[in-house]
């Protein structure tokens, strides 16, 4: 069996609506979060999760960590029900909030954790080897006597980071840890993000907006969309499958030229740029751009996929049909 | 006994990072002390115009409001989390958070705020129990040391659950909050004075519905040496007790409502 | 003017938002009245007074009904001030003390009268030594009107200076409560003024905050006699002028700090 195993999991959620102009009592309205996911993932995976708004990827998430009890189907992480025996799950698991902490804010954040090891109950030793290892690994070995709001974004996530693996989780959950983050910082995580995934055998499952996390990190990715999972495989299928549209923009030397294109294709211009939009199936990317550089002399060319938001409006289009 | 620890541990880390921000936490206990010293004025002055109320002396007047004080404020002082934060840690996420760890949402919540300010407010009551002693000429025996103990320890324990009552509202996100610090806060001033002060209902409630008056009041009455309701000297040791049992009672409502708040994640 | 009168308003409207919250608020509040009457009762039966104890009732109602008034809470203001935004009124065409002035105003004006109204019509249905007397006459009543109209304007001036503390230190919630705390023993809310020993209070009536509840509450009660109402308003008015030119001042002397230091 596998480390995590969900089958048909159901979540409605029961929103009160505002209440109506002379009306007496508000509305009720039921959202289905979730409509029967299913999905296997197996230890030391790394998965992405992603999907717009309101998909359900956090209530997943909630579920998954204990936090929420589904309203239907099945879901053991390690061969525990999280929501049934809670206490015992959450022992085994670590999360990061990217918009939150669980660290204090006044005190240095070596005082943080010796609270953690407290409320985990690490034993002192495994708690010194491990505090060791990690400080290296995500260099914050001279920011432990600093207290948290001190620090900066970047440097506030690893501390973050390091909080939640103390524990040695099995299983780690990440809600948009690169959110804000400058460039050095985020690949500084991905990096020790990998280290953490190869080195300690952890499993990871990482939500986010960012493309560039899944495609840096994750040989897996799934889609959620309206309570229900939309693709599961590896990215490049993802692309292959839904990228129905590319953009290619092109700036010509001289300002007059205009590519003789079928009329199916759309041209817009901004400024000195030409911008086509094209589906690959329909018309061979090759051709396209022999018929670009015969209309003028081309000064700048760029060939751009879509990104992650088009995708999904694209897998919402397909469900449609 | 790990739990102790850990609680003591995150007071020791709370009380430090109240101490970052020195002279606003110096002001900050200044003006409680202001507070319960006007509080505690108030019953000077009336105790000044007014000589007794019923057959309480002054001495025993002071002896009850330092009975309250002290218990109130210990209560705002280590329980910070439950009497003060906990709509905050609904509305803020925060309570997702504790469910995150391997332990009880209760003690988390106890563990998550201490207020170190009410030093003061305690120092009064403090000053208030010695004087009323003093004036009321009270005999101080062991057992009557151990009896205001259980009182002060069984009033916290109460004034817990009374605060957990507006916890359980915050989850089910009820607005009216006021309406709880109606039976808190207006418990506590009422019983600042002894419950035969009181007509009919407001006895009821603040011995039946909120039992101050049986935590505090009874075995405050038997170390003064005049017991309330008449009732036997041994009854002051088993009424505090029902500052337990309302805890308790508050404790199952409260799982209810931590069941809901894990299925609807309001 | 207009600008003034509009800021007025739209505080206001804003108060008026929180109908919800002021429910549970007056009900919390009744109930407190309720206890210190009781309390009061009970002293009452044990020694009578010279001053009857209707009148004690009445003064606790009132004091209950518009505890708002005294209450400081414009914590948009006080958010704007810590994090530097209030720049962008140092902007306006105006006097910023009038307009926070009027803003205040407004706020405890709205705040206590949606409050009171219906406190104070549950109190006149309270039997006799329990509940709030009628004004002890016409002119009493009139003269109460003026004082409490003048007590508004006092305490907004005296809230424009715990403001002025909180520009000057950023961070000054210890001084708020402060201030605060020494307002609500001083003006009658934990313990009636008339309740303190006779020689107190010749001292403290005469200080601004006994000016606020107290000074139109015993006009109401009659325990100031509509005779001596003239003297009485005249007190006020004189603490108003001080207490708003402190404030000006304090304000002024700010405004030019802020402008120096760019926010």
């Amino acid at each position: 069996m596998s480390y995590i195993s969900v089958r048909n999991l159901e979540k409605r959620f029961v929103i009160r609506e505002k209440r109506q102009e002379g009306a007496l009592l508000r509305g009720k309205k039921t959202v289905r979060a979730l409509q029967g996911v299913s999905f296997d993932v197996e230890r030391g995976e790394l998965l992405g999760y992603i999907g717009p708004n309101g998909a359900g990827k956090s209530t997943t998430v909630k579920i998954l960590s204990g936090i929420l009890t589904p309203d239907g189907g099945d879901v053991t992480v390690g061969g525990r029900v999280p929501w049934k025996e809670r206490r015992e799950h959450v022992r085994h698991i670590g999360v990061v909030f990217g918009q939150r902490t669980q660290l204090w804010w006044d005190v240095p954040i070596r005082d943080s954790y010796d609270l953690l090891k407290d409320i985990y109950r690490i034993p002192a030793g495994d708690y010194r080897t491990r505090l060791a290892e990690l400080t290296e690994a995500l260099q914050l070995g001279d920011l432990l006597r600093t207290p948290l709001r001190q620090l900066s974004l970047g440097q506030r996530m690893r501390a973050e980071l390091c909080g939640s693996l103390l524990h040695r989780p099995e299983l780690l959950f990440l809600d948009e840890p690169t959110i804000g983050l400058d460039a050095v910082s985020k690949l500084a995580l991905r990096e020790f993000l990998q280290w953490e995934n190869r080195q300690q055998g952890t499993t990871i499952l990482l939500t986010t907006h960012d493309m560039e996390d899944i495609v840096a990190l994750c040989p897996r990715v799934m889609v959620l969309g309206h309570g229900r999972k939309l693709f599961d495989g590896a990215l490049p299928d993802l692309l292959g499958r839904y990228d129905t549209l590319r953009t290619v923009t092109v700036n010509y030397e001289e300002p007059e030229a205009v590519p003789e294109l079928p009329a199916s294709i759309p041209l817009a211009r901004d400024g000195k740029n030409l911008m086509i939009s094209y589906s690959p199936q329909e018309y061979a990317t090759a051709e396209l751009i022999a018929r670009l550089q015969a209309a003028g002399t081309v000064r700048e060319l760029t060939v751009q996929p879509q990104n992650i938001d088009r995708l999904v409006a694209a897998m919402y289009r397909e469900m449609d049909l | 006994m790990n739990t102790i620890r850990l609680y003591l541990h995150s007071m020791r880390m709370l009380i430090r990072s109240q101490l970052q921000y020195p002279f606003s936490f110096f002001l900050q206990t200044l003006a409680q002390l202001v507070m319960e010293g006007g509080e505690m004025l108030a019953v000077v002055l009336l105790v000044d115009r007014f000589d007794h109320l019923n057959q309480w002396g002054a001495g025993d007047l002071y002896f009850f409001f330092g009975l309250m004080s002290v218990t109130f404020y210990l209560t705002e002082c280590f329980g910070r989390g439950i009497t003060g934060n906990f709509p905050y840690l609904v509305r803020t996420g925060q309570l997702d958070t504790f469910l995150l760890r391997p332990r009880g949402v209760l003690t988390q919540a106890m563990c998550s705020a201490a207020d170190p300010r009410r030093i003061t407010c305690i120092a009064v009551g403090i000053v208030a129990l010695v004087i009323g002693s003093r004036l009321s000429a009270i005999q101080w025996t062991f057992a009557k040391t151990l009896l205001m103990a259980e009182a002060i320890l069984c009033g916290c324990i109460l004034i817990l659950g009374l605060f957990m009552i507006e916890a359980i509202f915050s989850i089910y996100s009820v607005k009216s909050i006021e309406l709880v610090n109606a039976l808190t806060y207006g418990g506590r001033s009422a019983c600042e004075y002894p419950i035969d002060t009181f007509p009919r209902p407001l006895r009821v409630l603040f011995t039946v519905l909120a039992p101050f008056a049986l935590t505090l009041h009874v075995p405050g009455a038997v170390i003064l040496g005049k017991p309330l309701f008449g009732w036997p000297a041994w009854a002051a040791w088993v009424s505090p007790l029902s500052g337990i049992i309302f805890f308790f009672l508050i404790r199952l409502c409260f799982r209810k409502a931590m069941r809901h708040y894990r299925s609807t994640g309001s | 003017m207009r600008a003034y009168l509009s800021a007025f308003r739209m505080r206001r409207r804003l108060e008026f938002q929180y109908r919800g919250a002021v429910l549970g608020g007056v009900v919390c509040q009744v109930f407190f009245g309720l206890i210190l009457i009781a309390i009061y009762r009970a002293l009452y039966a044990g020694k009578p007074q010279a001053m009857p104890l209707s009148q004690i009732t009445s003064y606790v109602w009132l004091q209950q009904a518009f505890f708002r008034m005294l209450l400081a809470s414009d914590p948009e203001l006080m958010d704007k001030i810590r994090t530097g935004s209030i720049a962008y009124d140092l902007c306006r065409p105006l006097n910023l003390y009038g307009f926070y002035y009027v803003r205040i105003m407004a706020q405890k004006m709205t705040g206590s009268l949606l409050r009171a109204v219906p406190m104070l019509l549950f109190a006149f249905l309270l039997p006799e030594g329990w509940g709030l007397m009628l004004p002890a006459s016409a002119a009493g009543l009139i003269w109460s009107l003026a004082g409490l109209l003048l007590g508004l304007l006092c305490v907004s001036a005296l809230e424009n200076i715990t403001m002025g503390f909180t520009m000057r230190t950023l961070d000054s919630r210890g001084m708020q409560a402060l201030l605060n705390l020494l307002m609500m023993i001083l003006a009658g809310n934990i313990l009636p003024l008339t309740l303190f020993p006779d020689s107190w209070q010749r001292v403290i009536t005469l200080l601004p905050y006994a000016q606020l509840l107290d000074a139109p509450i015993r006009l109401y009660t009659g325990q100031t006699a509509a005779s001596e109402a003239p003297r009485i308003i005249l007190i006020q008015a004189a603490w108003i002028l001080v207490l708003a030119g402190i404030g000006l001042l304090f304000w002024r002397v700010n405004q030019k700090r802020l402008e120096i230091q760019g926010g």
